[in-house]
């Protein structure tokens, strides 16, 4: 009876899933555990430190992460808000442009990102020595270091989070509320408070989920505006100081803070936000009359755009200066476009592409099998322990970069089944393990959703029309997820590609990634090369979300 | 052509529960079967049953002599029309409706010639390489049948197949379906929970409530003779009012409401597995159109509560005290208003007793 066969073969994929999942994301947390209990500078007690806030440096550092996290909830919250009512309500001219380069900074690149933030600026960067001079005041009175720094970079890059889904809420709320409100007596401050902003809190909810966790996650940024009183800086101080078991305890609470955080956002997606159910009427855009009304809208998206896209230009500026032409003044004196030859001709940074390129690539075709796998057995299976593969597949999307690492470190430290009897500490394949963690949740997440909307009726008409299932995968779902496995996976990679937090922990000098050869020309002051290795990862990022955009609109027309 | 048994077939679902409770059916080879009913009742269930799609709990599916309820949906040679259609989106049309030829692997050339074929048959020559979404409703649809057909099943599965279209789109494809069905003798099972639809094109139907079979017949049978109670409600517009039998003698009995009036009945009118004598409770069904004014004193009195005019009929809703009544007269016996009371006659020889509530 084939529906027997179906069944033992499906049950064996189910297996092997959690075998992987089990010796790659959910044993290595667990080992980490095991570690903190154990391990040098660990133990019981130390838990208990955590929740003394202003005893020990790990109490200073949880407390610190919150903090910080909290704040940029806010500041990027306001960031991203102000911009999506400033760029979706009001018509102006330039309007169409601002909504294009407001997303930009998506397109910032980790490491080399941060690092523009600092020279444009940090202490000794372009701004504080442009209003230094301007006033007649130190220009250290201008610059931003330490939490400020930190905020700074978190609001100018997490307002996405905010901007996008408010745009979109904007976007689709139709006029007709509006009046609605109007002509039951309430004033325009009442509309907009009883009405227009009620309507974005499902996306403010989920936006301000997602900046918490990425802020927790945050560790370029405190690196490099030295707040060291952050859970993921601790995680590798400790850790370098050879404290694994201290690093296990802070990787361990941090852990736990993502989890938490990751089931809350999970729960609040279930609820649907809220979608207007009138129809026709599309929406029409306030055409500002006043010109004082108007030079002041016009004004402020003009130079919130120019503030917002000004980091990535740094970069591109940057990389056409000669390295070492930059000491006192408030930009680069000397241009020329040697940085970019240089990388084709200089083989230490040439491999490091190569390297990055190859580890990428290793890791996004493992996370294409697991992730395309286990979206469709979730989504066309029903078997006991869904919802273990579930929260294990996104577990490590949750985990910042310096838990995944310090997980990685403790499983493969020893010999171990799951690399095949081997340690893999200090060898090449870890890295590549590292990035396939991380990212196979992408391709997971954006197969998943694109499974979701795809009615299972057309594979069962596929099946009553004869063909059999493998056939029907073949010819009907496979061409139909295609897009979105695509998508996933090109995000899957240029995030390997530019990936830096967990690199930093686990990367051997032997096989150098891009990243790390950009904080070596940056310790060594080459922003010129650092920042075209940068403009690369740009490019890539680019073409990616080109990709992707071509992509979504064929969604759009499969849809019927 | 195939016929179809169904026997004591069950589906229990963890947590719905029994929808389907040991159905018994026959479907003759090429017929036009209908399974109706309200939603819930099972009777898609029981077609994705029939088609594979779901695995029975219990019970027996044989095409013609061969068991096949355990064979997957894809060796039973079905052709199934899905309520959305479902047709592949990434294909253009002609390559949908080639589909599952190419799964049988068939010469290119007979599979050129069989969708062509199967395109001018739904009338949609010419479209082979129209992208799906380029479509209007009613042509999805007939891609869909086409998609069905062109594999010469052994049955063509509708599930619910008009409840997309609109009104008029609807009517044109219920007579196409007909021909269709003339033209291929392909035995046909429907569902819907449309009792117009069902009765317009089916040769015998089904009428499903929670999961049992409650009638299965001829459409005079099912409107004429409903053997339940739930049948005689679900059926056109039907007053079933609870009686007992007063009187019984050759020829002819008495039954009486719970206001006192009183009604001769024809005793050969009643459903199977009625016990006429008196004192016995049952439901007396007077079908909305059997109900008249009349000057006289009539067998029920009451008032207009509200009047419904649909051109050769006038629907009326009547409140008496035995409950509301609605009645349908012929436009020109007269027009009744609201806040008037009226009398109501009943014919005799249209009243048909079945069992009590």
């Amino acid at each position: 009876m084939s529906s027997h066969r179906t069944r033992i073969g499906s049950g064996t994929v189910i297996v092997l899933l959690a075998i992987i999942l089990w010796g790659y994301v959910v044993g290595p947390m667990i080992a980490t555990f095991g570690q903190s209990i154990t391990g040098v500078g660990g133990g019981f007690a130390e838990y208990a430190t955590f929740f003394d806030f202003r005893g020990g440096a790990q109490g200073e550092s949880m407390l610190g992460s919150i903090v910080i996290s909290f704040l940029s909830v806010i500041t990027s919250g306001l960031t991203g808000v102000f911009l999506a009512v400033l760029l979706r309500r009001w018509d102006f001219p330039l309007r169409k442009v601002c909504q294009v380069l407001v997303l930009v900074p998506i397109a910032l690149p980790p490491l080399m990102g941060v690092e523009a933030f600092v020279l444009l600026y940090g202490i000794g960067g372009t701004f504080p020595q442009l209003l230094g001079s301007l006033f007649h005041v130190k220009q250290t009175a201008f610059a931003v270091d330490g939490v400020s720094g930190v905020l700074l970079v978190h609001t100018l890059t997490m307002y996405p989070y905010f901007y996008l889904t408010a745009a979109a809420a904007l976007e689709q709320s139709d006029d007709s509320l509006e009046e609605a409100a109007y002509s039951l007596g309430a004033s325009r401050f009442q509309t907009w408070t009883r009405v227009l902003l009620p309507m974005l809190t499902p996306a403010m909810v989920a936006g301000a989920l997602l900046t918490f966790m990425s802020s927790m996650s945050s560790y370029t940024a405190p690196l490099l505006f030295h707040v060291d009183k952050v859970m993921t800086q601790q995680i590798v101080i400790s850790k370098l100081n050879g404290q694994l078991g201290l690093a296990s305890v802070v990787s361990v609470m941090l852990a736990i803070i993502s989890i938490l955080f990751l089931i809350l956002l999970r729960r609040y997606e279930q609820r649907t936000g809220y979608s207007t159910q009138s129809k026709g009427g599309a929406r029409k855009r306030r055409r500002v009359t006043s010109p004082v009304w108007k030079a002041v809208i016009f004004a402020a998206a003009f130079i919130s755009t120019i503030f917002l896209i000004l980091p990535i230009g740094m970069i591109v500026l940057l990389a056409f200066s000669v390295n070492g032409s930059w000491r006192t003044a408030p930009l680069p004196s000397q241009y020329t476009i040697q940085n970019f030859v240089g990388l084709l001709h200089d083989p230490k940074n040439w491999s490091a592409i190569m390297n990055s390129i190859e580890m990428s690539a290793i890791a996004v075709g493992g996370a294409i099998l697991l992730g395309v796998t286990s979206a469709y057995v979730i989504a066309r299976l029903h078997f006991r322990g869904k919802a273990f593969i579930d929260i294990a597949m996104m577990l490590p999307w949750a985990l910042p970069g310096t838990v995944v690492a310090i997980n990685l470190i403790t499983a493969f430290a020893n010999p171990s089944v799951f690399a095949l009897g081997r340690v893999l500490v200090g060898t090449y394949a870890i890295v590549p393990l590292a990035y396939f963690v991380r990212f196979s949740p992408l391709v997971f997440q954006s197969t998943a959703a694109s499974l979701a909307q795809l009615d299972g009726g057309i594979e069962e008409a596929a099946l009553s029309l004869g063909a059999n299932w493998s056939y029907a995968f073949r010819r009907v779902v496979l061409p139909l997820l295609y897009p979105a496995i695509a998508a996933g996976a090109l995000l899957a990679f240029v995030n390997g590609i530019g990936e830096f937090v967990s690199t930093i922990l686990l990367y051997t000098p032997q096989y150098r990634p891009l990243s790390i050869a950009i904080n070596d020309e940056l310790y060594y002051a080459n922003y010129g090369t650092a920042a075209s290795l940068g403009v690369i990862q740009v490019l890539l990022v680019l073409v990616v979300v080109t990709v992707m955009r071509r992509v979504e609109t064929r969604e759009e027309l499969l849809k019927v | 052509m195939t016929a179809l048994t169904l026997e004591a077939l069950t589906k229990t679902f963890p947590r719905a529960g029994k929808v389907v409770d040991s159905i018994d059916l026959q479907i003759r080879q090429g017929e036009f079967f209908t399974l109706l009913g309200p939603s819930g009742c099972g009777k898609s269930t029981t077609l994705r049953m029939i088609a594979g799609f779901e695995e029975p709990s219990g019970g027996r599916i044989l095409f013609d002599d061969a068991d096949v309820t355990n064979d997957p949906p894809n060796l039973r040679g079905i052709g199934f029309v899905f309520q959305n259609y479902a047709l592949f989106p990434h294909l253009p049309v002609g390559k949908n409706v080639a589909f599952g030829l190419q799964v049988r692997k068939l010469p290119a050339a007979e599979i050129a010639e069989r969708v062509a074929a199967a395109l001018l048959e739904v009338q949609l020559t010419g479209l082979d390489d129209a992208r799906i979404d380029q479509l209007s409703g009613g042509q999805q649809q007939r891609v869909a049948l086409a998609r069905a057909l062109v594999i010469r099943p052994k049955l063509l599965l509708l599930d619910e197949p008009l409840s997309n279209l609109d009104a008029k789109l609807r009517e044109e494809t219920r007579s196409a379906l007909r021909v269709l069905h003339k033209s291929t003798q392909v035995t046909t099972i429907y569902v819907t929970h449309d009792q117009s639809e069902a009765m317009g094109m089916s040769d015998r139907i089904a009428v499903l409530y929670k999961g049992r079979v409650q009638q299965v017949g001829a459409p005079e049978d099912i409107y004429e003779r409903p053997a339940t109670r739930f049948v005689a409600d679900f059926i056109g517009r039907n007053n079933v009012i609870d009686a007992t039998v007063s009187s019984v003698s050759e020829g002819s009995a008495v039954v009486r409401f719970a206001n006192g009036g009183e009604l001769s009945v024809d005793p050969q009118r009643m459903a199977p597995g009625i016990e006429l004598r008196t004192g016995a409770h049952v439901g007396v069904c007077l079908r909305a159109e059997s109900l008249q004014l009349t000057g006289a004193r009539g067998n029920f009195s009451g008032i207009v509560k509200d009047v419904e005019y649909s051109g050769a009929v006038r629907s009326c809703m009547v409140e008496t005290d035995l409950g509301r009544m609605q009645i349908e007269i012929p436009s020109s016996a007269g027009r009744p208003t609201p806040g008037q009371t009226v009398q109501l006659s009943a014919d005799p020889s249209a009243v048909y007793l079945v069992g009590s509530a």
